[in-house]
């Protein structure tokens, strides 16, 4: 009953991006504790305006009062989809490890359809936005990568998630040879999307399939005395916050105990002095976007901390403000506007600080920053990497 | 100067019934009402629209009043009242013959009940005490008292009733011993009108004492205090009632979106002068918590006390005595209503207008069992999640109240007091207790100008003093935290002072 | 276990919480400030009240009751902190107008004359007395400002009207940072031919950028402009917290959101981490010294129950003036509500008394016998007791090692 704990304060509507530009959204007070006194498992849900929310959890990072508004939202949203007939838009983005799957198995033909104007022409029939350019599939997914054995006390079972796998395996490379080169054992577990994806679009019972999946596979690996480690703050909240949360997976606790965001576990190795990297001189002078699910992630900010031992590095850390994306949301055309207003606003803020580079955690608020300002954006992985003088090539 | 034939003093369920029932049998009548409607102990209880279950061990005919009454009114009035049934529940430690007592008291009266397992209870209300022995199910309802009265007061209004809610009556005229009217000040404006008729009702519940001295008559009564407590949100969708002799802090009653717990029973004199104490609201709710654990760390929004007018007994506990109403003739045209229940209210109505007709020699039966209430085609009754279909331009936020509801409520009743809009639409019903929206509604009111700027800060004023004798005596945790922030928000950021 | 080390951990983003980690990041220490969610500050009207019981705040504080916790703060170092406000506010773009020797008013949402000292330049020309005429702007629908009440209390006011197309504060502020907006919104208004002296907004006139906002309307009209803060969601609250946060950061501090402490770490007579909820692993943060600053009840740095009241992050002994009945006075104005007197009693270090704990520090809003609205000395003594905190703490860190 966390709702009751609610003063009507309006800071966590104060920190809604989505409130801020679009007026069909109540906001997440209004949305979460407040309705929820409304909201009986007797009466059909009738709350569409639900699905308007995007998920960033801004709301939980400010509520002074542990309300968690995102989350009653989250579980308003589970109801809606169970009650009502889904777009589309929601159906495609649920299932888009399946999609992404046959894209990188069919590489050249999916891109040219993706970018050429026919492609475009079928999203935005079915309700995708093509606002930014739609994330090029690659060849060679991370499933075709081999684990890295440098027989070093510490082992890892890397988990890169979808967006590494299929768009970016190259930084997921880069991340493997970083933790190889601090002396660690990488493994890449069997793995599936996170469930995320499909728990955004209101499809709960597909989100608890790959949870359950994830969970066993990953389950395995930590009975033999692997750290679990994962690179998209969203799959991570994904994977600490609902695996023992909303999607109750009975190893749920065991993988959250488990799992370290990769720059977290780097600091660790550090902290620990099992790893000593010597950073070079970096002279550059980037913008570090924060994700919002980086900071419902309740680690601070490691990777900033992580960049601050590079010598020259020039770093500015924007933690106010949502690119918009949030993974699907933007993409669906009913949200194309919002996210937009949302994205330029982020881009206005970090074009503020003159940086010319864009650093975030989570790909798609790089697709979004990247689309929207014209400037390239990088992993922090691939940051620390350079420093490193380490590639994803051998 | 108005002339009609019958005056009726008083706005609670009780008055509001009886002038449906005149109006349904053509009889021109006026209305008084020195607050709003359901201002006593109408609107200061719990809203139980009783099976009748209650009463069947210590008083079969009030049982069986009840129990027709509950089914009459779930049928005319379906828009105010919520089918939600109810349980009794038996603790360990509750008296086993008690129970027996009681199904066989229900059977007497005619009353259906259903003894179901303690697993079964949990599985309809998830919250119960999971070491409850068993529970009785019984027709129990929720039921709206102010819906109820305005919906009475609608057949009223369509068939040429008249009626003036924020009079108070200040004098009974009298001719040759006889009572042929009434002078009633007008609160907002001060200014005296005068009412003549044949027959004056007295149905002003506690009040009806003082109302017939006016007119030199008396009606002994009992006042009997009773405290209640309002949680933050539904922790049942049934009614909870306690397996044992009628006793404090015994019944819990959905309503809305919250729930209503209570009473407390404490003999009182004056029923313009009620005090909740720290003690009755914490008896309340370590009682409720017995049967509803989750009442012991729940959010309480509101704490706050009704008297019930009770026909003087000789009975010591106030628990004890009878619930059954009475009309007195004080033979000179004023005649008193007064005891009874919410639960009974039409029955009194119409036995009343039928002493009416008879004085009038007239014959025209009651219809008011049969006839569905007026006006319910209005009313989005239940469930509740409707509300949730509109949430823009919302200005009461825990009760998502819409501008276009206030300004509708405004526009059609011409009130020039917030409390008509909060009892018409439940704005400032919520945990906020209208600290956030009753600034904004008063804002309303003068940008429509039905108020003008200076009236607004006054009834500002006056509002936050009334809603802190209710808010006070709920003051902790939660509620504590945002009252503070009200305060902050009143006296810090908007720098109130208490007089101009 | 995921342990990080710092020197300091403060608890709570108000603005004592913030100024006493600039103040300690500032001499190089490691500061992390962990808070449960925004603060109070937010809420505020973004002005500095420092004690509104007399013109001059400095011989109102004088005149407060002896336990009052303004007492603990030597009266030099008050007016320091003050200054030291106005500068870091100046480096953030938030510029604020007035000085400690003088209070000054701004105008209410309700027409009253609120006393407070330093205020945000974008209400330095609020009105100090009754005479100036103001032609107030409001928007159409706007939900938590009405300009009758102001109308009510003041002779020659009136009010004008602009459909900005949304309802609530936080959207015009984001449409009053957008140009075309800006540019329309202004043709409208110099339309309106303003005769009365001076120009007043709710307070909605941009984000980042408000003060540069209200000058340039006001060089276009040719009238002194200025807001007048609203209920919650305030902007100006806002304003401020963003500015004091990028002053922490800019300082070096660290801040984790969305971390309520829910356990402590100690040995002997100190305190060596605090805890929070962790989906995941237990999360923990070690520091060497711990400042206090979570606020009173609102601020959530207090929990009352029905039994007593609790102070929630070390479980400190906290002063009240008695059980449930005594907290609250019969009447609602009164202002002497014996709730505002509850707190913890520090001694002059601002170290809690009765507490067996040697290296924390409080400062804020939690400190007993306060009565922040009687005495109008809210972010005030946020900032003075920061001050001091800031220096015990930095003090018993150069000694311990």
């Amino acid at each position: 009953m966390k709702y009751e704990h609610c003063i009507r304060c309006t800071i966590c509507v104060e920190n809604c991006p989505v409130f801020r530009v679009n007026p069909e959204f109540p906001g997440p007070k209004q949305s979460g504790p407040d309705a929820q006194r409304f909201r009986s498992d007797r009466d059909k849900a009738e709350d569409e305006w639900v699905l308007l929310c995007s998920q960033c959890k801004r709301c939980e990072m400010a509520c002074p009062c542990g309300v968690e508004p995102a989350e009653i939202i989250l579980k308003a949203q589970q109801r809606y989809g169970l009650e009502h007939s889904h777009t589309p838009a929601h159906l495609l983005f649920a299932n888009n490890y399946y999609l992404s799957a046959l894209g990188s198995l069919t590489v050249p033909f999916a891109n040219m359809i993706a970018s050429a104007e026919i492609g475009k022409k079928a999203f935005r029939a079915l309700g995708i936005s093509t606002h930014i350019p739609f994330p090029k599939f690659r060849f060679r997914t991370m499933r075709k990568e081999k684990k890295i054995l440098n027989k070093g006390t510490r082992k890892v079972a890397f988990f890169y998630g979808c967006f590494i796998n299929f768009y970016r395996p190259d930084i997921g490379r880069k991340i493997v040879r970083l933790l190889s080169a601090l002396n660690v054992d990488v493994v890449l577990p069997p793995q599936w999307c996170c469930g995320l994806p499909a728990l955004g679009n209101g499809n709960l019972a597909l989100a608890k399939y790959f949870a359950q999946k994830n969970a066993s596979s990953l389950s395995n690996y930590i009975d033999a005395g692997y750290d679990i480690v994962y690179t998209c703050t969203s799959c991570g909240l994904c994977l600490l916050h609902d695996y023992p949360g909303i999607l109750e997976i009975p190893q749920g606790k065991k993988v959250a105990e488990n799992c370290y965001d990769v720059h977290e576990y780097i600091l660790k190795l550090i902290h620990e002095e099992y790893a000593k990297p010597v950073f070079k001189e970096t002279p550059r002078k980037i913008a570090y976007h924060i994700p919002c699910h980086l900071r419902a992630l309740n680690i601070g900010y490691p990777a900033a901390k992580l960049m601050s031992l590079i010598p020259g590095l020039e770093c500015d850390i924007l933690d106010d403000t949502c690119c918009g994306l949030s993974g699907s949301y933007g993409f669906k055309k009913s949200n194309a506007a919002t996210s937009i207003q949302l994205g330029n606003r982020a881009v206005s803020f970090i074009k503020k600080t003159k940086a010319k580079e864009i650093v975030a955690d989570c790909g798609s608020c790089r697709m979004q920053l990247g689309g929207l300002s014209g400037l390239s954006a990088f992993d922090p992985a691939e940051i620390l990497c350079e420093s490193l003088g380490i590639t994803d090539q051998k | 100067m108005i002339k009609t034939d019958v005056i009726i003093i008083g706005g609670g369920a009780t008055g509001c019934g009886i002038a449906r029932d005149l109006a349904l049998r053509g009889i021109p009548h006026c209305l008084i009402e020195k607050g709003d409607f359901a201002a006593g102990a109408t609107g200061a209880c719990h809203g139980l629209l009783h099976s009748g279950c209650r009463y069947a061990v210590t008083d079969s005919i009030a049982a069986s009043e009840c129990y027709e009454e509950n089914l009459i009114l779930r049928r005319i009035g379906r828009k105010c009242v919520e089918q939600t049934g109810g349980l009794f529940v038996r603790l360990p430690g509750d008296s086993k013959r008690f129970r027996e007592l009681f199904l066989r008291s229900c059977e007497d009266v005619g009353i259906p009940t259903e003894v179901i397992s303690s697993t079964r209870a949990i599985e309809l209300v998830p919250n119960l005490n999971p070491e409850i022995e068993e529970a009785i199910k019984v027709p129990d309802c929720s039921i709206d008292p102010f819906r109820l009265c305005l919906l009475n007061i609608r057949t009223s209004e369509l068939r040429g009733g008249i009626i003036f809610t924020r009079h108070k009556v200040t004098e009974i005229i009298k001719s040759h011993g006889r009572c042929t009217g009434i002078k009633a000040v007008d609160q907002a404006t001060g200014e005296i009108r005068e009412i003549h008729g044949n027959i004056i009702v007295n149905a002003t519940g506690a009040w009806a004492n003082m109302i017939a001295s006016l007119a030199g008559c008396e009606v002994p009564m009992t006042l009997v205090k009773g405290s209640l407590v309002i949680t933050n949100h539904r922790l049942t969708n049934m009614v909870i009632n306690r397996l044992r002799h009628p006793s404090d802090g015994d019944i819990i009653v959905p309503n809305e979106a919250v729930c209503l717990a209570g009473t407390t029973s404490l003999t009182i004199d004056d029923p313009d002068n009620l005090l909740t104490e720290s003690r009755e609201v914490d008896t309340i709710i370590s009682e409720a918590g017995k049967m509803i654990p989750h009442f012991n760390n729940t959010r309480i929004i509101r704490a706050f006390s009704g008297v019930r007018p009770l026909l003087k007994s000789k009975k010591a506990d106030s628990h004890e005595i009878s619930r059954g109403f009475q009309i007195i003739d004080h033979e000179n045209g004023l005649y008193s209503i007064a005891g009874g229940k919410l639960t009974t209210f039409r029955l009194m109505a119409e036995k009343m207008v039928d002493t009416i007709m008879a004085s009038f020699n007239l014959k025209k039966s009651c219809e008011t069992a049969e006839i569905p209430l007026d006006g319910q085609e209005e009313l989005s009754g239940y469930p509740l999640s409707k509300r949730l279909a509109d949430m823009k331009n919302i200005v009461c936020e825990c009760e998502l109240v819409t501008r276009q509801e206030v300004e509708r409520i405004i526009r059609q009743t011409g009130t020039r007091n917030v409390g008509d809009i909060q009892h018409r639409t439940r704005l400032g019903m919520g945990p906020c207790q209208g600290g956030f929206c009753t600034f904004r509604a008063l804002g309303i009111m003068n940008d429509m100008s039905v108020i003008s700027p200076k009236q607004s800060m006054e009834m500002l004023r006056g509002f936050l003093q009334r809603r802190y004798r209710g808010i006070r005596h709920a003051l902790w945790g939660d509620q504590l935290r945002e009252e503070q922030l009200v305060e902050y928000i009143y006296m810090g950021i908007l720098a109130m002072e208490k007089h101009e | 276990m995921s342990v990080t080390e710092y020197d300091v951990v403060i608890i709570g983003a108000g603005v004592a919480g913030l100024t006493a980690g600039a103040l300690l990041s500032e001499r190089g220490f490691k500061v992390a400030l962990v808070t449960e969610g925004e603060p109070t500050a937010c809420l505020s009207t973004g002005c500095v009240d420092v004690c509104s019981r007399d013109h001059k705040p400095l011989s109102g504080i004088h005149d407060l009751p002896p336990e009052h916790p303004y007492h603990l703060v030597p009266e030099k170092i008050t007016g320091e902190a003050l200054n030291y406000f106005k500068t870091a506010m100046m480096d953030m773009g938030l510029p604020y107008a007035g000085w400690a020797e003088e209070n000054r008013f701004v105008l209410s949402a309700l027409g009253t004359l609120k006393t407070s000292c330093l205020v945000p330049l974008t209400m330095k020309a609020a009105p100090q007395d009754d005479k100036d005429s103001i032609h107030i702007i409001t928007f159409k629908g706007l939900k938590d400002f009405y300009p009758g009440y102001i109308v009510s209390r003041r002779k020659n006011t009136k009010f004008s009207v602009y459909d900005a197309g949304v309802n609530h504060t936080m959207g015009l502020a984001s449409h009053f940072e957008e140009k075309e907006f800006f540019e329309k919104f202004m043709i409208w208004l110099e339309r309106l031919n303003i005769d009365e002296d001076k120009i007043a907004f709710p307070a909605v006139c941009g984000m980042e950028s408000a003060a540069d906002i209200i000058n340039t309307i006001a060089i276009l009209t040719g009238k002194p402009v200025f807001e007048i803060p609203t209920i919650p969601p305030s902007m100006p609250g806002r304003r401020l917290f963003n500015a004091l946060k990028g002053y922490f950061r800019k300082k070096g501090g660290m801040i984790y959101w969305s971390w309520r402490v829910e356990g402590t770490e100690k040995a002997g007579r100190l305190v060596e981490a605090v805890a929070t909820h962790s989906e995941g692993r237990p999360n923990s943060i070690n520091a060497r010294a711990f400042i206090l600053a979570t606020g009173s009840f609102v601020g959530g740095g207090l929990t009352a129950t029905r039994e007593s009241i609790i102070e929630n992050v070390f479980n400190l002994p906290v002063h009240t003036d008695g059980p449930r009945e005594t907290w609250f006075d019969h009447d609602y104005f009164s202002l002497n509500h014996g709730i505002g007197r509850a707190g913890i009693i520090a001694d002059s270090s601002l170290r809690p008394t009765d507490s067996p704990w040697e290296n924390i520090f409080v400062c804020g809003g939690i400190l007993a016998n306060t009565e922040i609205l009687k005495n109008g000395c809210g972010h005030g003594l946020a900032l003075a007791t920061a001050h001091v905190a800031a220096r015990s703490c930095a003090e018993y860190l150069s000694h311990e090692i």
